[in-house]
């Protein structure tokens, strides 16, 4: 790693305001961009810290129907806080299964999102549930469905000096969830594939649903061909088995180290049919 | 006799065979042990490594301006400045093929070809990116079954090293990539073929894997007047000294080797790795020089060698194995390392813990254009059991036999000579046969699953040979207060071999071990041992260490005599203030041990003695087979081993289930992947080993046995969790689902292509 100069500003807007040069990036946790610059991949001349920024955000707080989650909320604190539990269980099931210990120890919520590595657990699962992302930039701000915030591998629609400062993620309500994490080679492995699956349903019948995928394809994508083979139907083996090949057929998966992109391609039909037994047993 | 005040005779501690605690866990949990990685010496330059992109290729220049040009940057080297200190730079331990830093030629992706050398290792690391070299490509070589016949020569010369007995009919050879064939034949298998009621033949692959000690390579070198000293994460420190002062052209005595604790070894820190090159950039800059490799770079290191395993057997109706033929080749990578010796150690054992009449073999070892491989926790036997423990399952099946039982008709047993000629004793196969069915209630139902879980059960048993024949010598120093050092130059990777050698000497002499200090690796000071490999330490440097113990012992009881005192009950520091009139003096020991041991025959593989004692390590494997994704979970694993009688049953069952554990990953999911030559998984994010979650419900058991040859008893133990593990739950996957896999690693892709091949619907690529 090339030696690099660390700057370490008290407000998230003054960072954004340091973030002026491809020479500069933000440190928050510092699990993905220390791997990067150990690689060679990255070579920063300066890193921004926000672990001095203000304290809200880090802060996870529940009100009006909504969880909203500080950036630098580290991945741990998320995993623990009784507020989530209550109004997303299905994020904290997630985070049991995400990377380790050490890692979510430093991670944050922020660092998570903006990274945009397709095997992140949280994006497919936080953009089924619907979540919105506030942005912050030296002057202003905006605010976005997650899912907009991708448009490729390890991109963004973040520009240079714009960060992520919380995310806002609707309570799970009457709504049921299941995340399902699919490695093919260690236990701890980045996931081949990820499905998270959000219904409102009365028994097997389903009135909506929100699949989304990631790991096997670029970018964390809904599949919008499954949810419509779900919604309205009552759900058995023939409405899973369409649900499966809709989300087969449509996902752009891509083949990798994890498993060819027909292996990854039947892994789904299986896991979208799991996960969304899943989410109906569990009523 | 004991230290204070006790009575000689009756403290006899009885200190082998029970598990005390490992003498150094108490450092190392407090993160106090030392490690090369933390050596910091005054005026000390960090090297770093450039290494070839490319294959194949003539180097056409090498151009280090802009490297040299870097702020902080002392001085690069390329392989002709190494030529300025070492005329001929080329090492190793089989063939003198491996030169300190590439010139003239590449053979391998990720090859040294320079180094950049500054006091600020960042700097040195920035500069390393800077180096312009230009290439001729040549045609390159990957696969081991292309080598044999390719125009892509690896070497166009190869010249033995001649420094081990077991090795010294290698041959010098031009235009081959061939480094060694090893042939044994016993009987008349091709006769006992056309005789045979069945004959069946299989080929199986194995992948290229690595070692990932957490501890990657590291070594650093101090230039004296006219000497050098290394400290190295070394499991050879004998070697590296005979090695450097041969390449330096300087007697042994002025190459000072110094080994602390290795955060884990696995066989990839053997012979010269980095300190040959961390030798010469010393004596070039006259200052201090550590390399420390990244765990990345260890892809570019040393490896596992991958094999085609082709195997055949001729069978009577009643199920008795009458013929077996079998075809190795073995891809060792762009340089030999000790490949050949792989080759033909695991030659020797190829037919299986069988008793068959009639053996052929053919072992390969072969040059590619891949980072070389070498040893690897078993030295080439895991791959071989992986096919002849699959084969064996396969034919119990095709005969309608239960597996255990047609293992039971073929077993060789003690007294009965093994495919080298050499009669098997002291080798407890069929109890670990026995045990390994008993644990696994054989005979009763199993549970087999329903629905998309099914489970299946299968067992393998695999043995191997030392390596034969080496020394090893030991000193034990009573000092006069009867506390004890003991000197040794047996490495404490981990395995524990610092408490297992104390409690061998604390048993010879009576006194507790904690009375005993073990001094590590240090070639000025600590004798001369081969290597700690191949499970042999135990074994010789055990019986050195007791004999080391008697001759200080007895030395100590004739002391006794001559001063008129009971020999049997004065305390150890009685007898010295009577010897030397005060607390003064020492009382030295010394042990030496070599085995005994007949070269195999050149043509038919054939020697009345192939090894000082065998390893027998069975496994059991039960496991759910997801059939609609193909993943193996396992859900039960048993490894039953004949170690001997252990000198530390605790220590023997974490080498057992740390080898199981190992190879689990080598099964179900770990491969080197390649493209043109080039690791494209060179990192811990990409190359996953096992974790915790991986880790199944596991059992370990040494059975009830005893090796005559060892110190009280005991054998080697490091690699025998190693053997059985991979066909063991290949085996299981065909119980459960009724589909055999012939490569490794048994991924939940390969699961699930072949069960849609089964069922006729084949998945597209």
């Amino acid at each position: 790693m090339t030696p690099f100069e660390l700057v370490e500003p008290h407000t998230l807007r003054e960072a954004a305001g340091l973030l002026a040069s491809a020479e500069v990036r933000p440190l928050a946790g510092g699990t993905a961009v220390m791997l990067m610059m150990k690689m060679g991949v990255l070579r920063p001349a300066r890193l921004v810290s926000l672990r001095a920024v203000e304290k809200r955000y880090s802060e996870i707080a529940a009100a009006g129907g909504e969880l909203r989650i500080g950036a630098l909320a580290t991945l741990s604190a998320l995993e623990r806080s009784p507020l989530v539990a209550r109004a997303a269980p299905v994020i904290a099931q997630t985070l049991r299964m995400l990377a380790n210990v050490r890692v979510r120890n430093v991670a944050t919520v922020g660092g998570h999102l903006a990274h945009a590595d397709p095997h992140m657990d949280l994006p497919p699962v936080l953009i089924a549930l619907g979540a919105r992302v506030s942005i912050i930039d030296p002057a202003g701000g905006r605010t976005l469905p997650l899912g907009e915030l991708y448009t490729g591998y390890l991109e963004t629609t973040l520009g240079r000096n714009e960060l992520v400062a919380e995310v806002t993620v609707p309570a799970q309500g009457s709504r049921r969830a299941a995340y399902l994490k699919c490695t093919t080679r260690s236990a701890d492995d980045w996931p081949a594939l990820g499905v998270a699956v959000v219904l409102e349903a009365d028994g097997a019948l389903v009135r909506d649903a929100r699949v989304v995928i990631s790991a096997a394809t670029d970018t964390p994508t809904r599949l919008a061909a499954a949810e419509n083979a779900l919604r309205g139907a009552r759900v058995d083996e023939a409405v899973l088995r369409r649900a499966g090949d809709a989300a087969a057929s449509e996902a752009a998966v891509i083949g990798d180290q994890h498993g060819s992109a027909a292996y990854k391609r039947e892994l789904l039909r299986v896991c979208l049919a799991r996960a969304v037994r899943a989410v109906l047993d569990e009523q | 006799m004991t230290i204070g005040g006790e009575d000689l005779k009756t403290a006899q501690t009885g200190t082998v065979g029970r598990s005390i605690p490992r003498l150094e866990a108490a450092a190392k949990v407090a993160g106090r042990a030392e490690y090369v990685h933390n050596l910091q010496l005054p005026g000390m330059l960090h090297g770093k490594i450039f290494r070839s992109p490319i294959a194949h290729g003539r180097i056409k220049r090498v151009d280090v301006s802009a490297a040299r040009a870097v702020a902080g940057v002392h001085r690069v080297v390329t392989g002709e400045d190494v030529r300025a200190i070492v005329a001929d730079p080329h090492y190793g331990p089989a063939f003198h093929d491996q030169p300190i830093l590439a010139f003239e030629k590449v053979r391998y992706a990720g090859e040294p070809v320079a180094v950049v050398l500054a006091s600020d290792p960042h700097a040195a690391e920035e500069a390393a990116q800077l180096i312009d070299v230009q290439y001729e490509a040549l045609p390159a070589v990957f696969d081991e079954v292309e080598a044999m016949t390719s125009k892509a020569v690896v070497h166009e010369v190869l010249r033995p090293a001649g420094a081990f007995p077991d090795l010294r009919h290698l041959q010098g050879r031009k235009n081959t990539n061939v480094a060694l064939d090893f042939h044994l034949r016993r009987g008349d298998a091709g006769g006992a073929f056309s005789r045979a009621d069945r004959v069946f033949e299989h080929t199986f692959h194995t992948q290229q894997v690595l070692h990932v000690p957490l501890e990657p390579f590291v070594s650093a070198a101090e230039p004296g007047e006219g000497s050098v000293t290394i400290h190295t994460a070394s499991k050879s420190p004998s070697f590296v000294r005979v090695e450097v002062a041969r390449l330096l052209g300087w007697p042994e005595n002025r190459v000072r080797v110094k080994v602390p604790y290795l955060g884990g070894g696995f066989g990839a820190k053997l012979y010269i790795k980095l300190e040959a090159l961390v030798t010469v950039l010393a004596l070039l800059t006259r200052r201090p020089v550590k390399i420390a490799l990244t765990m990345e770079e260890q892809f570019y290191t040393l490896t596992r060698h991958a094999a085609s395993l082709r195997i055949k057997s001729g069978v009577t109706k009643e199920g008795r194995i009458t013929a077996r033929e079998c075809e190795v080749w073995w891809n060792g990578g762009a340089y030999a390392d000790i490949g050949p010796r792989v080759t033909q150690k695991s030659g020797f054992t190829a037919p299986g813990p069988y008793d068959i009449e009639n053996v052929s073999i053919d072992s390969y070892a072969l040059y590619t254009n891949l980072p070389p491989a070498g040893a690897l926790r078993g030295f080439g036997i895991p791959q071989l059991v992986w096919a002849y423990e699959s084969h064996t399952d396969m034919i119990a099946r095709e005969l309608a036999m239960d597996p255990v039982e047609f293992r039971r008709r073929n077993i060789l047993r003690d007294g009965r000579p093994q495919a080298t000629g050499t009669v098997m004793k002291d080798a407890a196969i069929e109890k670990v046969l026995e045990r390994l069915a008993a644990r696994m209630e054989w005979k009763k139902p199993f549970e087999r699953g329903s629905g998309t879980r099914r489970r299946g059960r299968g067992i393998a048993i695999g043995f191997k040979a030392s390596i034969s024949p080496t020394t090893s010598v030991a000193i034990v120093n009573l000092y006069a207060d009867g506390s004890c050092a003991l000197y040794c130059s047996t490495v404490d990777m981990g395995q524990g071999s610092d408490t297992a050698m104390a409690q061998i000497a604390a048993e010879v002499l009576g006194i507790p071990v904690e009375a005993i200090t073990v001094v590590h690796p240090d070639t000025d000071v600590t004798p001369y041992d081969m290597a700690t490999l191949g499970s042999r330490s135990t074994y010789h440097m055990g019986n050195a260490v007791r004999r080391a113990a008697e001759d200080a012992r007895d030395k100590l009881l004739a002391a006794a005599r001559e001063a008129g005192l009971p020999a049997e009950t004065t305390p150890i520091a009685e007898v010295f203030r009577r010897k030397y009139g005060m607390q003064a003096g020492n009382i030295v020991g010394t042990g030496s041990f070599i085995p005994a041991y007949t070269p195999t025959d050149h043509d038919t593989g054939q020697s009345p003695n192939v090894t000082p004692f065998w390893m027998v390590g069975g496994t059991g494997a039960e496991v759910e087979v997801d059939t609609e994704t193909g993943r193996v979970r396992v859900t039960r694993l048993v490894n039953v081993a004949d170690v001997g009688k252990p000198v530390n049953p605790r220590i023997v069952e974490t080498q057992l289930s740390g080898a199981a554990v190992m190879q689990l990953g080598f099964t179900l999911f770990e491969k080197m992947q390649f493209d043109g030559g080039q690791v494209t998984n060179a990192s811990l994010a990409e190359y996953k080993i096992p974790g915790m979650r991986d880790i199944p419900v596991m059992e370990n058991e040494a059975v009830d046995g005893a090796e005559r040859g060892g110190p009280f008893g005991a054998k080697g133990v490091g690699e025998t969790g190693t053997f059985s593990v991979s066909p063991a739950i290949a085996n299981a996957i065909e119980d459960a689902v009724g589909v055999r896999l012939m490569s490794l690693p048994l991924t939940p892709e390969a699961v699930y292509r072949a069960l849609r091949a089964k069922q006729g619907k084949p998945l597209d690529d």
